[in-house]
């Protein structure tokens, strides 16, 4: 899974071999009953990539679960309608699993990655966390107005970098070709998503295999409302 | 809070352009806290135009809010010409290319320059001293290296955003 490692561009992207071999697609991969069982994991990513508000509460989901549909609406400040209208959306799409049992319901979400190294994507709930963000900043939502998720991807490893003392803000700016006022002001904007996912992603590695443990980020411990830490003691 | 703030009014306080996203939007309580914390201590924090750049973005609304409240202003510092300011702009950039493993043409000018700024300023003032303030972690270590290599650290000291206002983010960053 870490073999990319040492195509992470400084801008964000990863190296993508160009063009790919032949023998990335085999007959196989290519079989129609293949492509059908991976046909709703594709619908999956980009119907959380379309609606940064679902983005929103998968990742809240994920990394504050299990919680109730109360607890979601008092969080992410919801109406009732809406949250279930989410909660069934991400129930659908596999996302979220909800358990009947309890009243009230209990939701988790598991973590997903996808890693495609020839177009090439990193989605973890880092990226959709970042994204999720213009829900609720005004400074993530300008900056994927203007120049779009991509480069809402770039800038979030740029982010990282920074904060762990690998690149200037300036230098940010110049890699993902966007004003340095503006670097500066996404950087400072994707904190959150870097200081949860740091904690809660257990893909954050895949985002960066070089910096995960550098980076100087506020500690969660003196953010109230930070997700509990969770009991798996490896990280 | 704005009576350990480590600069006062006899001092020129530089500053560069991150401060102002550092501390975000005028709503955030960190750009009202960095705003009292300047205030209280009679300061107006100098821009150099330089390093901010054009105004021109809607992202730079914290930057003109400063100026139209003022307690920031821009100057048209002089570029480096005076040796001692020329020379620490190339400690700068030499550290912060060591610090980022970029070669040192790759470094950003605009990064590298406030050294020079901050000597070349202080020189031609002759004020109490020069206070610069970059919330740049590399860019930082460049600037404190240089004035440490020009024996300028009786005059010139360097400071990060937390050195003013702290590093609890408390309420003001919303994590979802």
């Amino acid at each position: 899974m870490t073999a990319n490692h040492d195509r992470v561009r400084p801008d964000g992207g990863i190296d993508a071999l160009d063009p790919p071999p032949m023998d990335v697609m085999d007959e196989e991969t290519l079989k129609p009953e293949t492509l059908a069982q991976n046909a709703p994991r594709l619908e999956t990513v980009i119907q959380l990539l379309n609606h940064p508000a679902l983005a929103r509460v998968y990742v809240y989901v994920c990394y504050w679960g299990p919680v109730t549909p109360p607890e979601i609406m008092e969080a992410l400040d919801l109406s009732k309608s809406t949250t279930y209208e989410y909660v069934d959306q991400l129930v659908d799409l596999g996302l979220v699993d909800r358990d009947d049992s309890t009243r009230p319901q209990q939701l988790t979400a598991d973590p997903i990655i996808i890693v495609e190294q020839y177009v090439p994507i990193v989605i973890t709930p880092t990226v959709l966390h970042a994204l999720a963000l213009q829900e609720v900043d005004e400074d993530v939502e300008y900056f994927v107005d203007r120049h779009g998720l991509g480069k809402l991807i770039a800038a979030l490893r740029g982010a990282g970098l920074h904060f762990a003392g690998g690149t200037t803000q300036r230098m940010v700016a110049s890699d993902i070709d966007v004003r340095e006022t503006e670097a500066m002001m996404i950087i400072n904007a994707l904190k959150p998503a870097l200081a949860v996912g740091r904690d809660h992603d257990p893909f954050f590695e895949h985002l960066f295999p070089d910096v995960h443990d550098e980076m100087d980020l506020p500690n969660l411990d003196e953010i109230s409302g930070a997700p509990a830490n969770s009991s798996d003691s490896d990280r | 809070m704005g009576t350990d703030v480590p600069f006062s009014a006899d001092q020129d306080v530089l500053v560069d352009a991150n401060i102002f996203f550092a501390i975000g939007r005028p709503s955030n309580p960190r750009y009202r806290q960095f705003r009292s914390a300047v205030q209280n201590a009679g300061v107006v924090c100098k821009l150099p135009r330089r390093v901010i750049g054009e105004l021109g973005g809607p992202e730079t609304d914290r930057v003109r809010t400063a100026l139209n409240e003022e307690w920031a202003e821009i100057i048209d510092a002089p570029p480096p010409t005076d040796g001692d300011a020329v020379a620490a702009s190339d400690i700068a950039r030499r550290t912060i290319a060591n610090e980022t493993g970029q070669a040192e043409h790759d470094v950003e000018k605009t990064d590298a320059i406030l050294a020079g700024l901050a000597i070349q300023y202080l020189r031609e003032r002759e004020t109490a001293g020069v206070v610069v303030l970059t919330d740049d972690k590399p860019a930082k270590k460049g600037i404190e290296n240089a004035v440490r290599a020009q024996g300028y650290t009786d005059t010139i000291a360097v400071y990060g955003l937390a050195d003013i206002i702290g590093d609890d983010p408390g309420d003001s960053m919303r994590l979802i």
